[in-house]
């Protein structure tokens, strides 16, 4: 617990160093898009490592909060400071509403429904024309405001940081010892007055919230939304952050959100090779690695008869 | 009332052509668990082989389907011995994730084989309208009507009527005590995820014959077989018809009388629906298996 | 434990280093013009389209010495028609390639996600396909746009449709995306001007394969003509269903529907319909029939409207730089708002908001499997 909280205190000291030490813009680039991944897999991550259901549609709250900063900034002149928070707040709201209904399914049952209503909302998105301009989508989000990539640098980082800080707190707070207990064995969990939807509802809401915050500041950077942000294309790349770093602690979807960034990059230079090779990396990590990279690193402290390992959880979960 | 007729059959025809492409999924999602979402790959590759061995091979329709099948088939047996096997029994995440970076590894492999065109698939017959009364079908589209109910009834026979069924229904309920009782469960797992696909191969080659291949089709397919099978019960066959059928009939009044825009919606905010009304769905004999 | 965090930092290190240091290392030996065009996806096979005509077009240029003495090199990235995936093209295009300029993005999303990236970093970007009107309105002064508009398309073939099939009501059928409802938008503007009734609009999702219920809703309307604005894949099976519904309305519409693929597709179902395209292989000028020779000799097949447009982006772009005299920007900017490119289909010329005319829009009929033209109406700039 201290060690991971050590690292991501290197990591944040680390990255609060890029702005300075980074002119290349395209590298800026995709060091502002890594930790936005980074967010984004670890509101995930709240879900689907701690509370162990396997949510498909965190797009639904990506989008809902890109969806809300869009339309506060164009239609309302909202600047960043205001219609980001608001994103995530909105976003804590569909949480909800979306919990209330799918927490009480489990399984392949619950993916299946959060899977439906990321798309229903995207089909809806891309039809009330009205309201979200359809698929021509919003263009021109926050015009005028900040535009300089060390800026949005800094901003991301400070998300992140509400992030970590907000989900290290979840995570060791009571609320997240019973949401792993949940995980672990809900019988048992509730035998010991734990109340699995109530715990579960404050993961999902907390992870809704922070998508929203991700994509709010999704829409400001790119500064153009779509219907296209409820995509399962998107959901995928999330998904194999979090698995790829490794579920269940706060470091691995950092770790993955990086390392698929990166990838996706480098994997440019092979062109029409790119995605083949990229699905084939994900079924071999699935294979080879199959508790992620902090799984990894993990299995090897331990073999090693270092400090307990990262997260006591992850190496219990592969039964 | 000639209109709601003609809605009518065009949802029931659809619905047909969902059941069978929903089959597969119902085995490998149903029975095995494994929330594959490279399903629609596999009925992409259909598609894509049933173009190569009709234009290249020269191929008749028929033998064409046959080839399809085996060829799939085999497939689908290697990709459950090496790949699905090492992640069974690990919940759902890792074969989540698995057919994920199958399912891109198929879609762009087969775009850098051949191509992002649209495939023309050769027809097993020529093509007409039919006029029954005020309803207008093609004969084409009864044919294939004809097939899948007839490849419904096979796979449905498969189950209940062979040997390789009862070791499969006995490996479903029971995986420990089917091994015990002397069942060779990895084959009878290989061989349902093979049957499968083959299914969804069966029924992508049939209905790219009626529209076109092409590499890009199998994400709507996979979307479309997740809500028909929740629809109708995880692993039950008659639920699957039964809920291919009523996607087709519910999408096809919805995009009548209201707007074809936004057709896809439906099936979703069904699935909602049936999800948090009768989670085991319609059809489904048994709730959650523990 | 400090080993791991220094560990981490120094794989982070490793890598930003390794991207910034692969990015420095190329000479400037050759003009590089970057290309962002979906190669992945459901629109794969019209980024794919573009990408041989922009190929064709370099490798013409470089056969007659290259731009400014120097080779060009085209730089093609994959943006999957997704404006975050297509801003990340753009910014390794501009940051790590050096580009002198940019083509493309082919969806309107995209583009409207990179123009201000493109504004940015002061970098001229040009389309040759992105067609919704919102994009000249920007007032992007880096932004031009060498492709018709559906309002363009509607003002040229309006009236000669009206008149030619003697519409009295019309059905209007579009993909449900930009393009798709922008087509329907302007065509049904124009023609409901002439005194055309509206009989039914309906849009339908891209991907969708089975058009029987829109049909039925269609055949009920009772239409004389059938607008259809869709792209290869769904517009062949729409179209292939129409006549198996027996439905006998006049079809006409927009889309890349004057190629061989469309044709072979649709078969005998393509017979008498209409298509108003930017640019069609059978129109018979010497310009054009050496366009087409090239092109088939390179891909075994006759260029489509996407084959024309990268075929013509690119050499607006090389032009433009030629004239320019440097690959500097603002000099380029310059030279493509001079722009007056002999085309196989016409002149292209820019008016002040980028907005490509003078080319030639042509309305085809489709006989015996072959596209014959129609009417052929220059693109007149927009007021």
């Amino acid at each position: 617990m201290t060690l991971e909280r050590n690292i991501l205190l290197g990591l944040g000291v680390l990255a609060a160093l890029l702005p300075f030490a980074i002119t290349d813009q395209y590298v800026l680039h995709l060091a502002i898009m890594a930790i936005f991944y980074a967010i984004l897999a670890n509101s995930l991550n709240l879900v689907v490592g701690y509370v162990g259901e396997f949510s498909l549609g965190h797009t639904a709250f990506l989008g809902t909060g890109a969806y809300t900063a869009a339309l506060l900034s164009v239609n309302a002149g909202w600047p960043m400071w205001a219609a980001v928070p608001a994103a995530g707040v909105v976003a804590a709201l569909f949480g909800l509403a979306i919990g209330a209904i799918t927490l009480r399914l489990q399984g392949p049952y619950f993916v299946i429904v959060t899977l439906s209503f990321a798309e229903v909302l995207r089909i809806v998105a891309n039809n009330w024309i009205a309201v979200t301009n359809g698929p021509m989508g919003l263009a021109g989000v926050g015009q005028g405001g900040v535009s300089d990539k060390s800026a949005f640098l800094a901003i991301v980082l400070g998300l992140a940081a509400l992030t970590f800080y907000l989900s290290y707190r979840f995570v060791y707070s009571n609320a997240g010892r019973a949401a792993v207990a949940v995980r672990e064995n809900r019988y048992v969990a509730q035998s010991i007055g734990v109340n699995p939807f109530g715990t579960a509802m404050q993961a999902f809401v907390l992870g809704a919230f922070l998508a929203g915050l991700a994509g709010g500041f999704y829409a400001f950077y790119i500064s153009f939304v779509g219907p296209e942000v409820f995509r399962f294309a998107f959901m995928a790349t999330i998904i194999i952050m979090v698995l790829m770093g490794g579920k269940g602690t706060l470091l691995g979807p950092v770790v993955g959100a990086v390392i698929v960034t990166l990838l996706e990059e480098y994997l440019r230079e092979l062109q029409e090779l790119r995605l083949s090779l990229f699905g084939l990396i994900v079924m071999a990590i699935v294979l080879f690695l199959p508790n992620g990279l902090m799984g990894f690193v993990a299995r090897r402290r331990e073999q090693r008869g270092d400090a307990p390992s990262l997260s006591p959880a992850i190496e219990e979960r592969t039964v | 009332m000639d209109l709601f007729l003609q809605f009518l059959t065009n949802g029931l025809v659809v619905g047909v052509f969902y059941a069978l492409s929903a089959l597969g999924l119902t085995l490998i999602f149903g029975l095995m668990r494994v929330v594959n979402f490279a399903h629609g790959e596999f009925y992409m590759l259909g598609g894509v082989v049933g173009w190569f061995v009709t234009t290249y091979l020269g191929l008749d329709f028929f033998s064409g389907l046959v080839l399809v099948a085996l060829a799939i088939g085999s497939f689908g047996w290697l990709v459950d011995r090496f790949l699905i096997e090492r992640v069974r029994g690990q919940g759902e995440e890792p074969g989540i994730l698995l057919t994920i970076g199958l399912s891109i590894f198929l879609v762009n492999i087969t775009l850098l084989a051949i191509g992002p065109a649209p495939l023309k698939v050769a027809r097993a017959i020529t093509e007409g309208p039919i006029f029954l009364g005020p309803v207008t079908i093609t004969k084409m589209r009864l044919l294939a009507m004809v097939i899948g109910i007839a490849l419904i009834v096979g796979a449905h026979a498969i189950i209940h009527r062979t040997r390789l069924g009862s070791a499969m229904r006995a490996t479903f309920q029971d995986p420990m005590a089917a091994s015990l009782a002397g069942i060779r469960t990895k084959q009878v797992y290989a061989a349902t995820f093979a049957l499968g696909c083959t299914l969804s191969a069966l029924s992508g080659m049939l209905l790219a014959s009626i529209y076109s291949a092409q590499a890009s089709v199998g994400g709507l397919v996979s979307l479309k077989s997740f809500v028909v099978v929740i629809l109708g019960g995880m692993g039950s066959f008659p639920g699957a018809i039964a809920g291919g059928l009523l996607l087709g009939v519910a999408e096809a009044l919805w995009g009548g009388y209201v707007a074809t825009g936004m057709v896809d919606i439906i099936g979703f905010l069904l699935v909602i629906l049936i999800l948090v009304l009768r989670p085991q769905g319609l059809f489904s004999i048994r709730a959650e298996r523990a | 434990m400090y080993r791991y965090v220094l560990g981490c930092a120094l794989a982070a290190g490793v890598a930003a280093s390794g991207i910034a240091a692969s990015g420095s290392a190329n000479a400037q030996d050759s003009v590089k013009i970057g290309l962002v065009e979906p190669l992945t996806g459901s629109v794969a096979y019209n980024g794919k389209s573009v990408v041989e005509g922009a190929k064709l077009a370099v490798e013409q240029i470089n056969a007659k010495g290259g731009v400014l003495g120097k080779p060009v090199e085209l730089v093609i990235e994959d943006g999957q028609c997704a404006p975050a995936n297509s801003v990340n093209a753009v910014e390794k295009l501009v940051q790590k390639d050096k580009v002198a300029v940019l083509v493309g993005a082919f969806c309107s999303s995209a583009t409207a996600a990179i123009m201000p990236v493109a504004a940015k970093y002061k970098i001229p970007l040009v389309t040759g396909v992105s067609s919704s009107a919102a994009l000249t309105e920007q007032n992007n002064p880096w932004f031009f746009r060498a492709a018709e508009t559906d309002a363009l398309m509607a003002k040229a073939f309006a009236k000669i449709l009206a008149n030619d099939l003697k519409l009295k009501s019309v059905a209007y059928v579009g993909v449900n995306d930009d393009w798709g409802r922008g087509g329907v938008e302007e065509f049904s503007r124009d023609l409901s001007a002439l005194g055309v009734k509206t009989a039914l609009t309906e849009y339908f999702d891209h991907g969708s394969t089975d058009f029987f219920t829109l049909l039925t809703k269609l055949r009920a309307a009772k239409p004389d003509g059938i607008f259809v604005a869709a792209e290869t894949q769904d517009g062949s099976i729409l179209v292939k269903q129409l006549q198996e519904m027996g439905v006998q309305s006049k079809v006409f519409g927009v889309g890349s529907w004057a190629t061989a693929d469309f044709i072979n597709l649709t078969g005998d179902a393509a017979e008498g319909i209409y298509a108003a395209v930017p640019y069609v292989s059978s129109v018979d000028t010497p310009r054009n029939n050496e366009f087409v020779k090239a092109y088939e000799a390179k891909y075994k097949v006759k260029p489509g409207k996407y084959g024309a447009a990268g075929y013509n982006a690119l050499n607006i772009t090389a032009q433009a730089i030629a004239q320019a005299g440097s690959t500097d920007a603002e000099a380029i900017r310059t030279a493509l708002g001079k722009t007056d490119y002999k085309a196989p289909n016409g002149e292209y010329r820019f008016t002040a908001k980028g907005q490509a005319y003078g080319f030639d829009a042509v309305l085809v009929r489709i006989e015996g499997g072959t596209p014959k033209v129609v009417a052929s109406s220059p693109v007149e700039a927009p007021q």
